[in-house]
C-alpha cells in the first residue's frame, strides 16, 4: 500500500487493511495491482502470475510488491492465509481454485465469468460478501449492462433482454479469448438473474478498430409502450449510481421505436495503467475493489482478526 | 484441370439480404435444387451464424435446428456446412450442429483476431468435425497479417483458411496478393476466398483467388447477399470452367437452382446500388445496409456519409449499434431517439 495514495471510496473512520493476493498478470491484474495499490484498506501481499517474464508480474515489482511465477501454489503457501484473494486467470482455472482456496477462509474475489459464487453488481446487490466466501464479478459486460437492465425491468413491462458488448482487441487477454462461451453464459445467466426476464442473449465483439473502440455496451429491450424519455430518465438514474464507483460510465445514446428499446453504455477507464478506451477492465475492477474496501470496513471481519490473533 | 470446390453460403449469407426472414420451405426447396445440381457444400443458418438470432443483427424467421434439419433432410449428395462467430454462438450450439449432421463448420473472425476462434477450432478438431476458420472484412489488413493470421488458425486445427471480402472493396491484384501469401503461409491446407459484389469485382476477384491458388471459392445463386451481393454462382461457375477450373458442377441444374432462387428467395437479385457502391468504397460490412438507410431516413442524414463515417470509425461486423450513434452525431442533434 502507498502511503500517500487517496481514497478511492468514502471509508469508515478507521479500517484495518485487509491482506491482499492477486492471481493473473494480465492486463485485468495489472490494473487491479495499481486500484490495491491507492486503497488504504488493501494491504497487497502478494501478486502471482505463471511466467516469470510477464509486465504483469515486473509492475507489480515496480510498486514494491511481491511476486512469484507459481501461481496457485504460491498463494497456498503463504504462511498465514491472505483476508481476499482476487482471481483474475480464467474461469477453468478459478473452477480448479475454488476447492483449494475455500478451506482456507479467504474471501475470493473472481473476476472470470466461471459462475461459481455469488454475482455481484455494487449498485443492484450490494457488495456486502456475507452470504458466500466467493464473490464473481460476472463480465464485464454484465457490470456494464445489469444495472439498466435491472433498472428496466423493475419499471417496465419488458419482455426481452439482449446485451451486447464491444471490447478494444488489445484489452482482451488470452483468458477473455478463451472464454467466450462463458462470458455469454454468465452474462446472460445474470442479466436474467437481475431482471427475471427468462429470454435474454449476450453478444461480445472484439473490435481492432485504430484508435482503439472504447468500451460500450448496447442494451436492446423489448417492451410494450415504450417511451423515451421514461427510459432515458430511468437509464441516466442506474448511471449516475454506477458513477459513485466508476466515474467514467454514461449512457450514450437512447432510442424507442415501437416495443424496441435501445441504451448504449460506454465507460471510460479512470486508471493509473489503461488507456482511457479500457473501461471493460476498470469497471469490473472497480466493483471489484469495491467488494474488498467493503469487506475490510466490516465489523465480523475485525472480530474474527482479533479471535485469529 | 485444378480442381476447386463450390461453397454455397446463399441460404446463410443470402438470409443478410432478407433480414434473415427464409422459412423452412423456401430454405428446403433451394437445398434440393443445390443438391441436384452437385453443388459441393450447401451452407445454412442465420446470415450471422449459430446463435446469432437478434435485435442487433436480426431475429431469424427459423430457429437454429429447423434450418439445420431441414436442409440435412434435403441434401442427398451434397455436404451441409454451417456458420458461427465466437462471441455470438457458443461451443453448445456447435454440439447441436454437430447433432444435426453439418458436416463442415465455418469458424468467422475478424482478419486480425484469429485467437477468438482458437477454442472453437479445438472443440471441433476433437469432435471429428471438419472445420475452417475465415477472416473476415480482409481488407482491413495486410496480405502479412493475413498470412501470419492463417496459418495461426491452421495451428489451432483449421481444415481450410481464408478471406471475406466482407465489404466488397478489393480489387483483383489486392486478392492475388492476398491469396498468394496465405497460400504460401499454409502449405497444403486449401484456402477459401469469398467475395462480394459492391464493385461490381466479385467473379473477376473469384477467379484472380483461385488463380493464386484458393481451392475453395464462396459464391450464392444470383449473388444472393447482403448489400450489392456476392459472388454470383451461376457465373462464377462457368466462369472458373473456361479459366480452366473443374467444379464438378452440373450447368443446367445451376442455372435450375439460380431461378429458383430467384423466384423463391428473394423480392428481386441484388443490385449494385449506390448505397453498395458506397459501403465498398468506404470499407464497411455490407451487411450494415438496411441499418444505415433506416435510421439515416429517420435522422434526415446523408446515408453515404454515415457510412463513409463507420469506414473512418473502422467499424466491424457484429457492431451495428454504432450506427445509431453517428446517425445521432451527424445529425447534429445529439443522441436522444
Amino acid at each position: 500500500m502507498s502511503p500517500t495514495a487517496g481514497l478511492t471510496t468514502a471509508q469508515p473512520d478507521v479500517v484495518e487493511p485487509v491482506t491482499v493476493a492477486v492471481i493473473g498478470t494480465g492486463a485485468i491484474g495489472r490494473d487491479l495491482v495499481s486500484k490495491i495499490d491507492r486503497s488504504p484498506a488493501l494491504d497487497c501481499r502478494l501478486v502471482a502470475g505463471r511466467n516469470p517474464e510477464s509486465a504483469g508480474l515486473r509492475y507489480a515489482e515496480s510498486l514494491g510488491y511481491a511476486t512469484s511465477a507459481a501461481g496457485i501454489e504460491a498463494v497456498l503457501a503463504a504462511a498465514r492465509p491472505f483476508d481476499v484473494v482476487f482471481d483474475a486467470t480464467s474461469a477453468a482455472a478459478h473452477r480448479d481454485h475454488w476447492p483449494l482456496l475455500e478451506p482456507l477462509g479467504t474471501l475470493v474475489i473472481d473476476l472470470t465469468p466461471s459462475k461459481i459464487g455469488r454475482m455481484v453488481a455494487p449498485t443492484v446487490t450490494g457488495v456486502s460478501a456475507a452470504t458466500g466466501r466467493n464473490v464473481n464479478l460476472i463480465s464485464c459486460g454484465g457490470q456494464a449492462s445489469i444495472p439498466v437492465v435491472h433498472a428496466l425491468a423493475a419499471r417496465f413491462p419488458v419482455t426481452y433482454l439482449e446485451v451486447v458488448s464491444t471490447v478494444a482487441s488489445d484489452v482482451a487477454g488470452r483468458a477473455t479469448r478463451l472464454n467466450l462461451d462463458e462470458y455469454v453464459a454468465t452474462t446472460g445467466h445474470a442479466v436474467t438473474a437481475f431482471s427475471g426476464v427468462a429470454d435474454v442473449k449476450a453478444i461480445l465483439n472484439i473490435s481492432p478498430a485504430v484508435p482503439p473502440a472504447t468500451f460500450r455496451t448496447a442494451v436492446h429491450a423489448r417492451m410494450a409502450g415504450a417511451d423515451p424519455a421514461a427510459v432515458r430518465a430511468v437509464a441516466e438514474r442506474a448511471a449516475e449510481e454506477v458513477r459513485s464507483f466508476a466515474p467514467g460510465y454514461e449512457v450514450t445514446a437512447c432510442t424507442a421505436a415501437g416495443d424496441r428499446v435501445t441504451i448504449t453504455l460506454q465507460v471510460m477507464a479512470h486508471s493509473d495503467v489503461l488507456p482511457p478506451y479500457a473501461g471493460n477492465l476498470d469497471i469490473i475492477n472497480s466493483a471489484a475493489v469495491l467488494v474488498a474496501e467493503q469487506y475490510a470496513a466490516r465489523p465480523e471481519r475485525m472480530s474474527r482478526t482479533g479471535v485469529a490473533s | 484441370m485444378t480442381r476447386v470446390v463450390i461453397h454455397d453460403p446463399t441460404l446463410r449469407d443470402g438470409q443478410h439480404a432478407v433480414r434473415h426472414q427464409l422459412g423452412p420451405a423456401a430454405l428446403r426447396r433451394y437445398a434440393e435444387a443445390a443438391d441436384a445440381a452437385r453443388i459441393p457444400v450447401v451452407e445454412v443458418g442465420h446470415g450471422n451464424g449459430l446463435g446469432a438470432s437478434s435485435l442487433q443483427v436480426g431475429l431469424a424467421a427459423a430457429a437454429d435446428d429447423e434450418m439445420l434439419s431441414t436442409v440435412r433432410e434435403a441434401l442427398r449428395h451434397s455436404r451441409m456446412g454451417t456458420f458461427m462467430l465466437p462471441g455470438w454462438g457458443t461451443s453448445d450450439d456447435l454440439r447441436r450442429a454437430i447433432a444435426h449432421g453439418v458436416d463442415v463448420f465455418r469458424v468467422g473472425v475478424h482478419a486480425t483476431e484469429t485467437s477468438l476462434a482458437e477454442r472453437h477450432l479445438g472443440f471441433l478438431r476433437d469432435a471429428g468435425a471438419e472445420a475452417h476458420c475465415v477472416l473476415m472484412m480482409s481488407h482491413m489488413a495486410t496480405p502479412g497479417e493475413l498470412a501470419e493470421q492463417a496459418a495461426r488458425a491452421v495451428g489451432y486445427g483449421a481444415q481450410a483458411v481464408g478471406i471475406m471480402d466482407s465489404a466488397g472493396h478489393f480489387l483483383p491484384p489486392d486478392v492475388t496478393a492476398r491469396i498468394g501469401a496465405i497460400v504460401g503461409a499454409v502449405g497444403t491446407t486449401p484456402v477459401i476466398f469469398h467475395g462480394h459484389n459492391n464493385l461490381g469485382m466479385a467473379v473477376a476477384n473469384s477467379v484472380a483467388a483461385a488463380e493464386a491458388g484458393a481451392l475453395i471459392i464462396d459464391g450464392c445463386a444470383r449473388g444472393f447477399g447482403a448489400g450489392a451481393g456476392n459472388t454470383q454462382l451461376e457465373v462464377l461457375v462457368p466462369v472458373l470452367e473456361r479459366s480452366g477450373f473443374a467444379t464438378g458442377i452440373d450447368l443446367y441444374a445451376l442455372l435450375d437452382a439460380a431461378d429458383l432462387a430467384e423466384r423463391e428467395l428473394m423480392p428481386a437479385p441484388p443490385v449494385t446500388a449506390s448505397m453498395s457502391i458506397v459501403s465498398g468504397l468506404a470499407g464497411v460490412f455490407s451487411g450494415f445496409k438496411h441499418r444505415v438507410v433506416e435510421l439515416s431516413a429517420a435522422a434526415g442524414v446523408d446515408p453515404r456519409d454515415v457510412f463513409f463515417e463507420l469506414g473512418r470509425r473502422q467499424a466491424v461486423a457484429g457492431q451495428e449499434d454504432l450506427i445509431v450513434d453517428v446517425v445521432a452525431e451527424l445529425s447534429g442533434r445529439g443522441t436522444d431517439g
